[in-house]
C-alpha cells in the first residue's frame, strides 16, 4: 500500500518543481501536471479497492516524528479513499479540460491547480482541525487564483467577492477552533469528538462557530450570493472543479465535523440544507443564464445532501447510499454541464440550441440533465427513491414534501433549458467548437454515470438485470444512428420481438398483464412496422422509441414498486423525446415532461406511504394502505392520471399528440396513454371500495372521468386539424375508461377493459391513416382536404369502420362497450354521471361525422388531384387492427369472456351472463351476431334501393359549377368544413375555453414572481453578500438559542 | 493582561467586520479584513496565555524539565504564526484582485463592481 501522505507530497513537490522548471516547455509541464494528478488518483484508487476487498481499518499517518495529538495526523479510511479519489479524478479531468488555459498561462497556473487539488486532499485526509483550516485556506486561495485564469471583469468581481466571503468565513472557523482548543485542550479531530460532548456547555460557542463555518462553506441560502457569482463568473473549467471537487471536499468537512455540534447541529443542517435546496431551485426559475442556472442547481444539490446528512439518523443504514448516489450524480453531471457550458461559449440558455450541431455533445447534455433530475438508470434515481421511502417511513412527511417540491422546481428550469436547446432554431448560431481536451472529460463523466447507476442499483436491490441489459441494446441502436432508418427499424423490431419473447412467460396466465403486455408490445411491433414508410435516417427516433417501449415492458413485468417506477420513468424519458419531435411541439413536449415529473413525484410520495404501511415494496404494498391512506391513494392516482390526461392534467395532450406524425401519434395515443390506465387499475385494485375515504376518492374520480369525457369530446368537435381532433378525442375516450374504473363494479371494469383494448385498435387505425393522409396532403387541417375518397378508398374504408366503432353504433364492437356502460349506469343508479357520459357520446358523433365528411366527401381540392393512397406500410398495420375490430365485433365473447372471468374474482356481483353468443344482465340481453345480421341486411336493403332510385341521376363533374367572380380574402371562411360546428360553438363553446390552461399559466406566473422576489436578495454587491453571511450566523444563533437546544 | 488582549482582539474583530460591511472603497475593505484578521490573531494568543509564565522557548534559562510548568501553551503560538502567514496570503490575493479590478474599471468603489446579476 502506498503511503497516503504521498498524495500531498506529490502535489506539493510537482507544484514547486514546476515553478523552478519554467524553461521546460509548457506542453511538457502540462504532461507532468497530469501525471502527478493521475498518480494521486491512483493512490486513492488502490486504497479504495483495498478497502472494498478487505474488511480493514485504514492507517493513521503521523508527521514530524511525534504522535497524535501533538503532531498532525493523516487518516486514510474507506470514506477518505473514496472522497480523495473523487477529487483526484476530477483533478485529472479538470486539468485536462483546462489544457488551453493552463498552457497559455504557464507553469504558475499549473502549480496553482496542483496546490488547490492538494489542499482539497488535505482537507479530507487531515485529522487535525487547525490543519484543516490551513488546507481550506490553501484551497480557497488556489481557487481564487484559478478564477484569474481569465481576467475579464466578470471573473475578477466573482473572485474578489469569493475571497472576501471566504476570508470572513475562515475567520469564524479560526475563532471557533481556538475556542475549541481552549475548552478541550486538543486539536485532534478524533479527540475533539470524544471530548466535546462532555464539555458541551463551555464549548457551545466554539462548536457553534465551527459549525457555522462549515455550513457557510456549503453556500447555504440566503448567504450564498458570492457562491452563485463565483459559479457564473469563473471560467467554465474552474466552475466545474469548484462544483465537483471543492464542493465534495467541503461536504466531507461537514461529515467530519458536524458531530461536534451535537444533535442541534444535525437539526440545523437539515433545516438549512433543505431550505437551500428548495429556495435555490425556486429562485433559479426566473434565470435565463446557463451558468447561473448551474450555480443555483449546484448550490441546491449540495443543500440537499447537507440536509440529508442532517436527517441521516432517520434514514438508517441507507443514509450513506442515498448521499453517495446523489453526491456522485451531482459530481459527474454538474462537472459535465459546466464543461459543456465552456464549449457552448454562451451563457444564454436559448443559445444552447447551437449544441445540436454537435450531436454527441448534445446527447451528453441530455444524459447530464436527466441524471441530475433523478431519472433512471442513473444513480440519483435510486438515491431519490430510497430517500423518499426512508423519510416517509420515518413520518418526515414535510421534509419529503419539501424535497419533492424543490425537485419539481429544478425540473422546471433544467427541462426548460434542455427543451429549448432541443427545439429552438439554430440556423444562425455557430457550431460549438470542442477540442480533444474539452471533449474527453464530459464524455468520460457521461459514460461513468451508467455503471455508477448499475452499481448503485446493486445496493438497493429491486431492479433486476432485465432493467439494464436491454439498455445496452438501445445504446447499440443509438451508436448505429448513422444507418438508414429501415435497417434500424428491422433491428428495433427484432429487439421488441426478443423482449416480448422474454416477457411472455412472465405474464402468462395473468389476464390483466396479458391485456397490457399485448397493447404495449403489440403496439410497439405495429408502430415500428408502420415506421418503414420513412425515408432517410430519422435521427434519434429509434433509441427513444425503444426506451419508451422498454419502460412499458418493465411496467408490466414489475414485481415491486421500485421496478414499476423505474419502468414508468424510462417510459417518460422515451415518450418525451417522441412527443417533442413535432414541428411546433416545444411547449407541448415541455409541459408533458413537467406534468409527468410532477405526477411521478406525487406517485413516489404515495409509494413511500405504501412502503411505510406494508414495510415492503412488493406490489402487494398497494393493498389496504393504513398510513394516511386517502393521501397515498390520491397521490398515486394523480400521478397516473397525468398520463391518462384526465381533466386538470390534460392540457399537454392536444398539442403534444396533435403535432406528432402518424406512427408517433399512434404510439403516444393508442399505446402510451394505456400506461396510466394500467397504473390506475393497480391502485384501485389495492384500494378497494369498502373504506369511507375510498368511496370519496372514487366519487371524485368518477366525476373526473365523466367530465373528462365531456370536455375531451367537446374539444374535439371544435378542432380544425384532424390530428388535434383525434388528440382531444383520446382525452374523452380515456375519460370513459377512468369513469368505468371509478365505478368499482364488474360491468364498469369490463367496459373499461373493453375500451382500453378497442380504443387501442380503432384509435390506432385512425392515427395511422389520418397521419398518413396528413403526410400525403401536407396538412392536417380538414378544410384543406375533401373528396379524398376517390384518391384513398382503402383509407376511407378503414376510417369509416373505426369511427363507427368509436361512436359506439351497432353493429361494431364499440356498441358492446356502450351497452355494458348503460347497463351499469342503470344498475348502479349513477344517473348524473351517466347523463354526462351519454351527452359526451352524442358529441362524439358530431366530431366523427365531421372527420369523415370533411376529409373524404365533398370536393377534391385541385392540388390533391394526384395525391396517392396512404403508404402501404401504414395501411397494413391499420388493416391488421381492422381485422381485430371485426373479429371482436362478431364474437365479443372471445374478449369479454376471459375478462369477465378475471373480474369475477374481484367483483363477483353483476357479471354478464353468457349463453352462447348471448350476453344478458338484469336489464336485457345482447347477441352481437344477430345484431350484426339485422343491421347488415337493413343496410344492404337501403343501399340497393338507393342504387335503384339513383339510376337516372345525372353525374356532375367536379368543376361543372361557376364562381360569382369574387376571390374571398380568407378562402377557408367559404369552406363548409371550416368552423363546422359554429352554431354549437356559440352554445357550448365556453366549455372548451381553456380554463385549465389558464389555471396552470397562473401557477407558473406566480412561481416566477416568487422567484423574482427571492432573487432580489442577490444584488451582486459584495458587501450585501458579506452582510448575508453575518446575518445568517446571527439568525441561526438566535434560533438555536431560542428553542432547538 | 489576558482580558485586555481578549477585549482588544474582540474590538479589532468588530472594527474589521464593520469596515468590511460599510466602507465603499475596496482598499478600505481590505484593510477592514486585515483588522479582522489581526483581531483574530490577538484573541488566539490571548487565549493561550497562562498567568506568570514565560515564552515557550527552551534555552539555557529554561531547562527542558521545567518547561511544562513554566511556559505558556505553545500550540496557540504555533497556530497564530501559521494564521498570520495565511492572512498575509489572503490579503495579498485580495490586493491583487483590487489592482486588476482598478485596471479594468478605473474605480475602487465596490458598488460599481457588480456585473450581470439581473440577467
Amino acid at each position: 500500500m502506498i503511503n497516503p501522505i504521498l498524495i500531498i507530497a506529490i502535489a506539493l513537490g510537482t507544484a514547486f518543481s514546476l515553478g523552478l522548471l519554467k524553461k521546460l516547455g509548457r506542453e511538457l509541464s502540462f504532461a507532468i501536471t497530469l501525471i502527478a494528478l493521475a498518480a494521486m488518483a491512483f493512490i486513492s484508487a488502490q486504497w479504495l479497492s483495498a478497502f472494498l476487498t478487505y474488511n480493514m481499518l485504514g492507517p493513521v499517518v503521523t508527521t514530524a516524528g511525534g504522535r497524535a495529538p501533538f503532531v498532525i495526523v493523516l487518516q486514510m479510511g474507506h470514506m477518505e479513499a473514496l472522497f480523495t479519489l473523487l477529487i483526484n479524478v476530477m483533478g485529472v479531468m479538470g486539468a485536462f479540460y483546462l489544457h488551453d488555459r493552463l498552457t497559455e498561462n504557464g507553469n504558475g497556473a499549473m502549480a496553482v491547480l496542483l496546490a488547490g487539488i492538494m489542499g482539497l486532499n488535505g482537507i479530507i485526509l487531515t485529522g487535525d482541525i487547525f490543519n484543516l483550516f490551513v488546507f481550506l485556506e490553501i484551497a480557497s486561495i488556489a481557487t481564487a487564483g484559478l478564477v484569474l485564469l481569465v481576467t475579464d471583469f466578470k471573473s475578477l468581481t466573482a473572485g474578489f467577492k469569493y475571497m472576501l466571503a471566504s476570508g470572513l468565513i475562515s475567520g469564524l472557523f479560526l475563532l471557533g477552533i481556538i475556542f475549541l482548543y481552549n475548552t478541550t485542550g486538543t486539536l485532534n479531530i478524533r479527540e475533539l469528538l470524544i471530548a466535546v460532548p462532555g464539555t458541551i456547555k463551555a464549548g457551545s460557542v466554539a462548536s457553534f462557530l465551527v459549525m457555522m463555518a462549515i455550513l457557510l462553506e456549503m453556500k447555504p441560502f440566503p448567504a450564498n450570493g458570492w457562491g452563485i457569482d463565483l459559479y457564473s463568473g469563473a471560467p467554465a473549467g474552474v466552475s466545474a472543479l469548484i462544483a465537483s471537487a471543492s464542493a465534495t471536499a467541503a461536504y466531507f468537512v461537514l461529515i467530519k465535523l458536524l458531530p461536534l455540534g451535537g444533535t442541534v447541529a444535525y437539526k440545523i443542517a437539515a433545516a438549512v440544507g433543505i431550505t437551500t435546496f428548495v429556495a435555490s431551485n425556486l429562485v433559479a426559475l426566473s434565470q435565463r443564464s446557463a451558468t447561473k442556472l448551474l450555480g443555483y442547481s449546484s448550490i441546491g444539490q449540495m443543500g440537499l445532501v447537507v440536509g440529508i446528512y442532517g436527517l441521516n439518523y432517520h434514514l438508517g443504514s441507507k443514509a450513506f447510499l442515498i448521499i453517495f448516489s446523489l453526491l456522485g450524480t451531482h459530481y459527474l453531471a454538474k462537472a459535465g454541464l459546466f464543461w459543456l457550458s465552456g464549449i457552448v461559449q454562451s451563457t444564454e440558455i436559448d443559445k444552447w440550441s447551437a449544441l445540436r450541431k454537435s450531436p454527441v455533445l448534445f446527447v451528453l447534455f441530455g444524459i447530464f440533465v436527466f441524471a441530475l433530475m433523478g431519472f433512471p438508470p442513473f444513480p440519483s434515481f435510486f438515491g431519490k427513491w430510497e430517500l423518499i421511502m426512508g423519510l416517509v417511513a420515518s413520518k418526515l412527511y414535510w421534509w419529503a414534501g419539501a424535497i419533492l417540491l424543490g425537485t419539481m422546481f429544478e425540473g422546471i428550469y433544467l427541462f426548460r433549458w434542455f427543451s429549448r436547446a432541443l427545439k429552438l432554431d439554430n440556423q444562425e448560431l455557430a457550431k460549438p467548437r470542442s477540442t480533444i481536451y474539452t471533449f474527453v472529460p464530459p464524455l468520460v463523466f457521461a459514460i461513468l454515470l451508467f455503471p455508477a447507476g448499475y452499481y448503485t442499483s446493486t445496493y438497493t436491490g429491486g431492479i433486476g438485470i432485465m432493467g439494464f441489459a436491454p439498455l445496452l441494446f438501445i445504446m447499440l441502436i443509438g451508436f448505429l444512428d448513422f444507418l438508414p432508418a429501415y435497417i434500424k427499424n428491422i433491428l428495433s423490431i427484432a429487439g421488441v420481438a426478443a423482449y416480448s419473447w422474454y416477457l411472455w412467460p412472465h405474464v402468462q396466465g395473468n389476464t390483466f398483464k396479458i391485456v397490457f403486455a399485448g397493447i404495449f408490445m403489440g403496439g410497439a411491433l405495429l408502430a415500428l412496422f408502420a415506421g418503414f414508410y420513412r425515408r432517410g435516417k430519422h435521427l434519434g427516433f429509434y433509441p427513444t422509441t425503444l426506451l419508451m417501449f422498454l419502460g412499458l415492458g418493465i411496467l408490466v413485468d414489475a414485481s415491486n414498486l421500485m421496478e414499476l417506477f423505474y419502468g414508468w420513468e424510462l417510459m417518460t424519458i422515451g415518450s418525451y423525446f417522441l412527443l417533442i419531435r413535432g414541428e411546433r411541439s416545444l411547449p407541448h413536449g415541455y409541459s408533458y415532461l413537467l406534468f409527468s415529473l410532477g405526477g411521478s413525484l406525487a406517485m413516489m410520495f404515495g409509494f413511500g406511504l405504501a412502503h411505510a404501511s406494508a414495510g415492503t415494496i412488493e406490489l402487494s404494498a398497494l393493498n389496504h394502505i393504513h398510513v394516511l391512506p386517502a393521501l397515498a391513494y390520491s397521490l398515486m392516482l394523480v400521478g397516473f392520471m397525468t398520463k391518462t390526461a384526465s381533466l386538470g392534467f390534460h392540457i399537454w395532450l392536444p398539442g403534444a399528440h396533435g403535432e406528432a406524425v402518424a406512427d408517433i401519434h399512434f404510439m403516444a395515443s393508442a399505446v402510451l396513454l394505456k400506461a396510466g390506465v394500467f397504473g390506475i387499475i393497480l391502485v384501485l385494485s389495492g384500494m378497494g371500495n369498502s373504506e369511507p375515504y375510498a368511496r370519496n376518492i372514487l366519487l371524485v374520480l368518477g366525476w373526473i372521468g365523466a367530465l373528462t369525457a365531456l370536455i375531451g369530446n367537446i374539444g374535439a368537435a371544435f378542432q380544425e386539424s384532424a390530428k388535434y381532433l383525434l388528440a382531444w378525442s383520446s382525452i374523452g375516450q380515456l375519460g370513459y375508461i377512468v369513469f368505468g374504473l371509478a365505478t368499482m363494479t364488474h360491468l364498469g371494469w369490463l367496459a373499461a377493459y373493453g375500451y382500453t383494448i378497442t380504443h387501442f385498435l380503432y384509435k390506432g387505425i385512425l392515427f395511422l391513416i389520418i397521419g398518413g393522409i396528413a403526410f400525403r396532403v401536407g396538412t392536417a387541417d380538414m378544410y384543406k382536404m375533401g373528396g379524398l375518397i376517390k384518391r384513398m378508398p382503402f383509407s376511407f374504408l378503414a376510417v369509416l369502420i373505426s369511427i363507427i366503432t368509436l361512436a359506439g353504433i351497432p353493429p361494431l364492437v364499440g356498441f358492446t362497450g356502450k351497452w355494458i356502460f348503460y347497463n351499469m349506469i342503470v344498475s348502479e343508479h349513477m344517473f348524473y354521471q351517466g347523463l354526462v357520459v351519454i351527452i359526451s357520446g352524442i358529441v362524439a358523433f358530431l366530431y366523427l361525422f365531421r372527420l369523415i365528411h370533411v376529409i373524404f366527401l365533398g370536393q377534391l381540392k385541385d392540388k390533391n388531384r394526384r395525391v396517392k393512397e396512404v403508404y402501404p406500410w401504414l395501411l397494413i398495420p391499420a388493416y391488421a387492427m381492422l381485422i381485430g375490430v371485426m373479429v371482436l365485433s362478431m364474437f365479443p365473447n372471445t374478449l369479454l369472456g376471459p375478462l369477465g372471468r378475471m373480474l369475477s374474482t374481484a367483483f363477483p356481483k353483476g357479471a354478464l351472463h353468457w349463453d352462447g353468443y348471448t350476453a344478458s344482465t338484469a336489464y336485457g340481453t345482447f347477441n352481437m351476431p344477430i345484431i350484426m345480421a339485422v343491421i347488415g341486411s337493413t343496410f344492404a336493403v337501403v343501399f340497393l334501393w338507393l342504387l335503384l332510385a339513383n339510376r337516372r341521376a345525372v353525374k356532375v363533374k367536379q368543376f361543372n359549377i361557376f364562381y360569382s367572380g369574387e376571390a374571398p380574402s380568407r378562402p377557408e371562411l367559404t369552406h363548409f368544413g371550416y368552423n363546422f360546428f359554429a352554431h354549437y360553438k356559440k352554445a357550448v363553446g365556453f366549455m372548451a375555453v381553456p380554463l385549465v390552461t389558464r389555471f396552470w399559466d397562473q401557477v407558473s406566473e406566480g412561481l416566477h414572481a416568487l422567484a423574482g422576489y427571492g432573487r432580489a436578495i442577490y444584488t451582486g454587491n459584495a458587501q450585501s453578500y458579506l452582510f448575508h453571511i453575518v446575518g445568517f450566523v446571527v439568525a441561526i444563533y438566535l434560533i438555536t438559542m431560542g428553542g432547538l437546544s | 493582561m489576558t482580558h485586555i488582549a481578549l477585549a482588544g482582539g474582540a474590538l479589532l474583530i468588530l472594527i474589521g467586520v464593520w469596515g468590511m460591511l460599510t466602507k465603499k472603497n475596496i482598499i478600505r475593505i481590505i484593510i477592514g479584513f486585515s483588522l479582522f484578521d489581526t483581531g483574530l490573531h490577538v484573541v488566539l494568543v490571548g487565549l493561550g496565555h497562562l498567568k506568570n509564565r514565560t515564552a515557550p522557548i527552551i534555552d539555557s534559562d529554561l531547562p527542558r524539565e521545567a518547561a511544562a510548568s513554566r511556559v505558556v501553551d505553545p500550540v496557540p503560538q504555533a497556530i497564530v504564526l501559521t494564521a498570520i502567514v495565511i492572512g498575509l496570503a489572503v490579503t495579498a490575493v485580495l490586493l491583487a484582485f483590487a489592482l486588476k479590478l482598478y485596471q479594468s474599471r478605473k474605480t475602487l468603489d465596490i458598488s460599481e463592481l457588480r456585473e450581470g446579476n439581473n440577467d
